[in-house]
This record gives structure tokens, sequence and C-alpha cells, in this order.
């Protein structure tokens, strides 16, 4: 479904992330999208884009600026209301667990906010994913370091082969029920302390 | 029992984080999570949708969520009041030198103030003033200001809501003309050069509700045990003695990052107004414990005024008195055994 003539402000403090909804809204049809900076003259940049709906990260400072354009004074230079319809709350829980919170103009159609939400949610969670995979494989490419270390000390000191030194590693690891990386930990730590 | 709750780093948050790092918490047998929420409309957000167990809450943003009309209605009470006061309206100071007031007090300082921004009004470059938030007291006493110097904030003032650690870099970079926040951040503009104090809030509005605990109302029932320990933590804050301390704990990184003098002085009512360095002293600056603890439907009444002349509200029968009730004295009373 494409729509055309809504404008989709984006606003987040992590570009990429930033980037990645940018990328997921235009690929569902929204044509206009546009990432805003998140500082302080926000009002102004939100006035002169004129946007239908603001999508914004639920984490950031810039939120409660937003928020006086429905409510601070009578000379609002925008009306603007949060979305998410009050009687919908899993879809507002949803929104929140993924880090996202969005204003819309009001008398704004519900459904059509709410594919621009879906599209949010779904990019925000594969965004977190992704980063927590890659602090994952860190760790693990880590943990792969210490051991070859430990492997290394292992057979200088006991004169053991590369095969019996992992051996020696994983039954250590597998008797004290710990990951043979704490034990690679323990071995390194050591050896630099005695060495 | 192991809760989240959140707060704003700023200064009047010393109950809950006070309660939670001296151990008024422990002591009760609560282990808690400390939560800094970079807005408020994440804190309340987070609180309505159950991310949070309690949080420390601009008082007429609590009214202002259970009534809905400040995100989702959230059924919430306030149990515990934390502050009274502690917020003051800077001005640049090429404002302040504008408004060259006569005399100090008060009144002389709001007319030169509404002399000015009717000039600028005329020159169709009317002054901006920041405010934290739509539902604050900050907004409320900037209008008490104006109001003071017989100006309509309304009709003669741009308004705009900047979060208070941006606050003071708005007022340095000229993008607004003055501000109302709460401490430290008027002193953070001063002792940088760059902000005069031209009014505390102490003297706008006397013994302003500040901020309350907020807590679900699903959670009232249980929560007598850590309404004492944030009441007790209220108590140890307000004592003169254990402002050294207090001060350090709130200037860490981890709460408020900021110099642990400015908090000194915001504690004992001595601020620090011109950056010339002259003084202005205010018994009641900033109040926490006996006075501020007890929950007052009564200052449900005045917030709800404030909301209607700001044009926020026209609060019906029905919702005044949902306002009144979610100040539940009888939960602070229980909770001591009365």
């Amino acid at each position: 479904m494409t729509e055309p003539t809504l404008t989709v402000a984006v606003i987040d403090p992590s570009r990429a992330r930033a980037a990645i909804l940018e990328e997921g809204l235009t690929a569902a049809g929204f044509t206009r999208v546009v990432v805003l900076p998140d500082t302080a003259d926000l009002p102004a940049r939100v006035a002169a884009l004129n946007p239908d709906v603001v999508v914004i990260h639920l984490e950031s400072p810039s939120r409660d600026i937003l928020e006086q354009m429905s409510g601070l004074s009578r000379h609002v230079e925008r009306p603007v209301a949060m979305f998410v319809d009050r009687s919908d709350v899993p879809m507002m829980q949803a929104a929140m667990d993924a880090g996202i919170s969005a204003y819309v103009v009001d008398g704004l159609q519900p459904q059509r906010i709410r594919s621009i939400l879906d599209v949010a949610i779904l990019r925000f969670n594969a965004f977190a994913r992704l980063q927590r995979e890659l602090s994952e494989a860190r760790g693990e490419l880590a943990d792969r370091k210490l051991i070859e270390r430990a492997k290394g000390i292992l057979m200088t000191a006991k004169g053991l082969s590369e095969e019996e030194a992992y051996r020696t590693m994983r039954r250590k690891a597998m008797n004290e029920k710990r990951k043979i990386a704490d034990i690679a930990r323990a071995i390194v730590t050591a050896a630099d302390l005695l060495g | 029992m192991r809760l989240a709750l959140g707060y704003v780093p700023l200064i009047d948050a010393a109950p809950l984080i006070a309660a939670v790092e001296c151990g008024f918490t422990a002591a009760e047998g609560l282990a808690v999570d400390l939560v800094s929420e970079p807005s408020w409309a994440t804190l309340r957000d987070k609180l309505a949708l159950g991310h949070l167990d309690g949080a420390h809450m601009l008082a007429p943003l609590a009214l202002a969520s259970a009534l809905g009309i400040s995100g989702p209605e959230t059924d919430l009470v306030v149990p515990l009041g934390l502050s009274l006061n502690g917020n003051a309206v800077t001005v640049s100071r090429p404002l302040w030198a504008e408004m060259a007031p006569e005399a100090d007090d008060l009144d002389t300082i709001a007319r030169a103030f509404a002399r000015v921004a009717r000039g600028r009004v005329a020159r169709g470059r009317p002054l901006t003033l920041g405010t934290v938030h739509p539902f604050s007291c900050h907004t409320y006493q900037l209008r008490i200001f104006a109001a003071r110097g017989g100006l309509d904030l309304d009709a003669d003032v741009r308004l705009v809501v900047i979060p208070p650690p941006w606050i003071a870099e708005a007022l340095r970079s000229g993008q607004i003309d003055g501000f109302c926040v709460g401490s430290p951040w008027n002193s953070v503009a001063v002792a940088e050069g760059y902000g005069r104090i031209a009014a505390f809030g102490c003297d706008l509005a006397p013994d302003c509700p500040e901020k309350v605990l907020a807590l679900p109302a699903f959670a009232a029932e249980t929560s007598a045990p850590l309404i004492r320990a944030v009441h007790r933590a209220g108590h140890w804050c307000a004592a003169p003695e254990n402002h050294r301390e207090l001060a350090s704990l709130l200037a860490h990184p981890g709460h408020l990052g900021i110099d642990p003098g400015l908090v000194r002085r915001a504690l004992a009512g001595a601020v620090v107004v011109d950056p010339d360095g002259t003084e202005r002293r205010a018994g009641r600056f900033v109040m926490f414990g006996a006075e501020a603890a007890a929950p007052s439907p009564g200052h449900a009444d005045w917030i709800l005024g404030q909301m209607e002349s700001a044009g926020q509200i026209t609060a019906t029968q029905a919702q005044a008195e949902r306002a009144r009730a979610i100040y539940r004295p009888d939960l602070y009373a229980a909770a001591f055994g009365n």
C-alpha cells in the first residue's frame, strides 16, 4: 500500500536506528520520510517540515519538547497529540517495548498511523536484535582469543600439544561446571601474576 | 520485593535517590532499581504501561496523567509528597541589563520584565521563555511572574519546552531569553556567566507542590514499606547535617553529574543570583521532609486552578473530584500505623 500524501518525521538519538527506520518506511511506500536531528530547536524544524506523523525514540529528551505542541499554551504553532489509540493497550505495549513513541496531527485516521507504527516496531526490534547479536559475537571472539592464549600458556608450561592443552581445559571446565572461557581467563590471570 | 523507580535527574529527586543509596528501602526489605529517565514524557508513559513501579513526578503531570490529558490515562495515586519549591526564573544577562530593575523586590523585577516584553512585542520580536513541561509548576510560575508585572503571557511571550539539562545551553546560545527550571540548572547558568536569576519560585507561589511520589493504583495497598522508606529519606534530606553527604550523592555522575557545591547552595537556600556574586537567601528555597511529605488534596485544587488559567483544561465536577482523589492521605497515614 502506498501512502504518497503523508509526511513522516523520524527523530532518534541513534543515527543508525533512524536510518534503518527511514529505509523501512520508504520501502513500505511512505515517500516523504525525513530524519530530524534530536536538538532543542526541534519545534522550528517540525513547524517548517509540517509532518503528519512524528515517530520519535521513547528515550529521546525531545519528547517533552514535542509535547508542548499539544498543550502548552493557546498559541500552539501546530496541534499535535500523542498517538496510539488509548484503548489499544497491546499496541502501546508493543511500541514501548520496541522503544517507540509517536505523535500525530489530530484527525489523521488511526489505521494509517497503525501501519507506520507496525513498520517502526518491526524495524526497531530488528535493530535491537542485531545489536544484541553483535555484542554476543564480540563476546565470543574475545572468548576465543582468551582460550588461544591460555592454550599457549599451558603448552609452554607443561610441554603439552595444542590438542592436549585444550582437552585439559575442557576437562577442568566440565568437572567444575564452568565455561571453558572462565578456565582460560583464570589461567591467563594466573600467568600474568606469576610470570 | 523488587521495584523499578523512575526519576528525572534533578535535586528534588533527592528523597528517592537517598531512600535507595542510604539504605532506607533495604531496611524495609525492598530491592529497588533506580532508573534515570531522559524526559518527563518517557517517565510518564513507562509508569502508565507498568514499566515502572513508581516515580518521582511533577505534581501537575501526575494529575494530568491521571486525568488522561497528558499521555495515556493512568490509574495512579499520590501517597507522598517529595518536595515543595525549588524552582527559579532566570533571564539572560542582556535581558537583565535591558530590564534594569530599580529595586530587588519581585514586583519591581516583574514590572521591568513586562516592560521589555511589551517593547519586544511592539517590534514584532516577542521574548521567548523556556519551561520544562506543559504540565509543570514551572509553566504556572512563569505565568504568575508575567501576571505580577501586568503581562499576559499567552499574548506577549513565546513559551517553549526544553528539557532541564539543555535549558542553560539554550539560554547561552540565545535561543531563549529566560526560563523557569528546578535546581541546579539556574545556578549552572549563573555560574557559567550568562544567566541572572530574576525570581525564586518560592516567592512566586509559596510552598508550591513541586514533586510527588506517584504509584500505580493497583500497588497502593502494598505500598506502605516504600512510603515509609521514602518518607524517612525525605527527613534525612531535610536535615542540614546531612547536606554535605546528600550533595555528593546527588552530584555523582550516576545521578546529576554536576558540581556538588551548587547542590549544597540550593539545599541551604543561599543561591548566587548574579554572575557578579550577589547572593540571595530564602529559608524555603527547596523543602523536603516534614513540610513536603503529607499528600494534600488541596494541592490538587491549586494545580487544577493553574491548569484552567493556562487554558489546559476546563475541569468538570467529575474531573475535579478525580484530581482530589489521586492524593491519598489515607495511604500516608496507614504506612505509619495511624
